[in-house]
């Protein structure tokens, strides 16, 4: 396909997926609320945590900003890692997974595609949710290390897609019971440091959350985002993130290409 | 007869895995076993005719619709549509088919006809004035003009299905896989459908026409020709005005006994 015919795929996409979703005239006020909800909820936990915790300060040292980021890209990665492969589940079960893979279009595009709506629809809530926690709650931004965000966000979306991918191959084959779904973000959620710093955790299990990318992203989010801290403290998040990509990436594009081949062979294409 | 034909398969064999339950998993871990959907099935359809396909429930038909819309890989032999080999060509297979699903579910309920196209047209790479002028034909052509701007879930089963022969038609490719377009509709609707596939797409326009069917009645009256399919084979295959000569009648004996035939031979 030329980037031409690919562009007008992809916003033929946005297209579809913002009629669809602006059908459904409740849903952005619910999820608007949902933030507002969030954020009241850390806002009053984080009184009963004192201010300059000694496990906080590597980030600012404020319990609030550290949970509101927290949640905030663990919404986003979340989506990133899931979205793939609910997109396929959702065409799935609503019949249209035929009707696509039928189109000239590359299944890849489809895919990323399918997905793009709700990519950039929580990219702005995750944007949306850290203005509200600012302007109403008090967020404590620190200066902001553009270049640390940037490589951080850039190594992360990669990653997560990655694993997003490797899940919409267990989808296409296997239609449910996800287990990247499972391990990755039950498990992130314990043990990635979204709403405490893992330095918290028993060091016996500590090591688990070395495995995570949750952890190095949101690590490297928050001296960012908080800690005004300069790029060499982020240096061993983003190696640990560019590490995960190098070994993710290339293993989720092979797994893709054979669940697809698999699912034709087996016929279980569209089936749910 | 072009020599080039619209649809040709030779060989074609497609065996499924079946499912397993976990005690038969446990016993046996390593057994494959699979169910026989395509047999060593040879079809030739020409350009420009409607070609019936008969069979009972099971023989074989859709998994064969779907191999040539290139949604099913072949375990064996080879299909080409418009010249290119399914299973290594499937882009330009792709384009050389429209695929009317006849999946009311393949829709996206929420927007209108033409929205639903607008999105379609795109993954055709239609863009811009073409692609408005092309979805304008199609939805005239489909009687759907009117109702272009209403939301699919308001449609009838009868526009459901006019709205799939259009997206079928976006590409304007030149081979058309129906399976089963005049299921659950009136008869009004069902007649209408025939109209269009015979009378329009294949009479006026020239496109090839394979028809999956269960009515032999539907064959007889607007086939070109009718092939029957049973155990992933075809069983009978030749001119409607041939096998048809004697009316639904005669038609209904040849399949019978094809079918028949199948039942009693490996």
């Amino acid at each position: 396909m030329s980037a031409r015919t690919t562009g007008g795929v992809f916003r033929a996409f946005l297209r579809r997926d913002f009629r669809e979703a602006a059908s459904y005239k409740l849903s952005f006020v619910s999820s608007v609320a949902g933030i507002l909800l969030s954020s009241a909820t850390f806002y009053f936990v984080a009184k009963l945590v004192p201010r300059g915790a000694p496990a906080l300060d590597p980030f600012g040292g404020d319990y609030f900003s550290f949970a509101v980021v927290g949640v905030a890209f663990a919404g986003l990665l979340g989506m990133f890692q899931e979205g793939l492969s609910a997109v396929v589940r959702g065409a799935q079960l609503s019949g249209t997974l035929e009707a696509l893979l039928v189109t000239p279009v590359p299944v890849p595009a489809i895919l990323f595609g399918s997905s793009l709506y709700s990519l950039l629809f929580q990219l702005v809530r995750t944007a949306l949710h850290l203005a509200v926690a600012a302007a109403l709650f008090g967020l404590l931004l620190g200066r902001i290390n553009v270049a640390g965000v940037l490589a951080v966000g850039v190594l992360t979306v990669l990653c997560f897609l990655s694993v997003g991918v490797l899940s919409a191959s267990f989808i296409l084959v296997y239609k449910m019971g996800n287990p990247f779904s499972w391990v990755l973000g039950t498990v992130s959620g314990l043990l990635g440091g979204v709403v405490f710093p893992v330095s918290l955790l028993p060091p016996w299990i500590r090591w688990i959350s070395r495995l995570l990318p949750v952890t190095y992203s949101l690590d490297g989010m928050r001296k960012s985002l908080l800690a005004s801290a300069p790029f060499t403290a982020i240096v061993p998040d983003i190696v640990a993130l560019a590490v995960f990509v190098a070994v993710l990436l290339p293993l989720s594009l092979i797994a893709f290409r054979l669940a697809v081949r698999k699912a034709k062979r087996d016929g279980t294409l569209s089936h749910f | 007869m072009n020599a080039s034909p619209a649809i040709l398969a030779e060989s074609l064999v497609k065996r499924y895995p079946v499912f397993r339950g976990f005690r038969e998993l446990a016993r046996h871990p390593f057994d494959r076993r699979t169910l026989t959907a395509l047999d060593g099935l040879d079809l030739r359809v020409e350009r420009g005719r409607v070609f019936c396909l008969l069979g009972p429930n099971g023989a074989g038909k859709t998994t064969l619709i779907k191999i040539l819309a290139t949604l099913v890989l072949p375990d064996g032999g080879r299909a080409l549509v418009g010249g290119h080999d399914v299973a290594c060509e499937a882009g330009p297979a792709k384009r050389a088919v429209g695929y009317a699903v006849g999946e009311e579910r393949s829709f996206y309920w929420r927007l209108s006809g033409r929205q639903n196209l607008e999105f379609f047209a795109a993954l055709y790479g239609l863009r811009g004035a073409g692609r408005d002028r092309r979805i304008g034909e199609v939805l005239e052509l489909a009687g759907l003009g009117d109702a272009a701007g209403l939301r699919f879930n308001t449609y009838s089963t009868g526009m459901k299905q006019m709205l799939a022969f259009a997206r079928a038609l976006l590409a304007d490719a030149s081979i058309l896989l129906v399976d089963e377009p005049t299921r659950s509709l009136d008869p009004l609707a069902a007649d209408r459908i025939r109209t269009f596939l015979c009378g329009e797409l294949a009479g006026r326009q020239g496109k090839t026409v394979l028809w999956a069917t269960h009515d032999l009645g539907e064959a007889a009256d607007h086939a070109d020709d009718i092939a029957v399919i049973s155990r992933g084979r075809i069983r009978l295959q030749g001119p409607a005005e041939a096998l048809a000569r004697g009316g639904r009648a005669a038609l209904r004996e040849a399949y019978e006994r094809a079918v028949a035939e199948t039942e009693t031979t490996p």
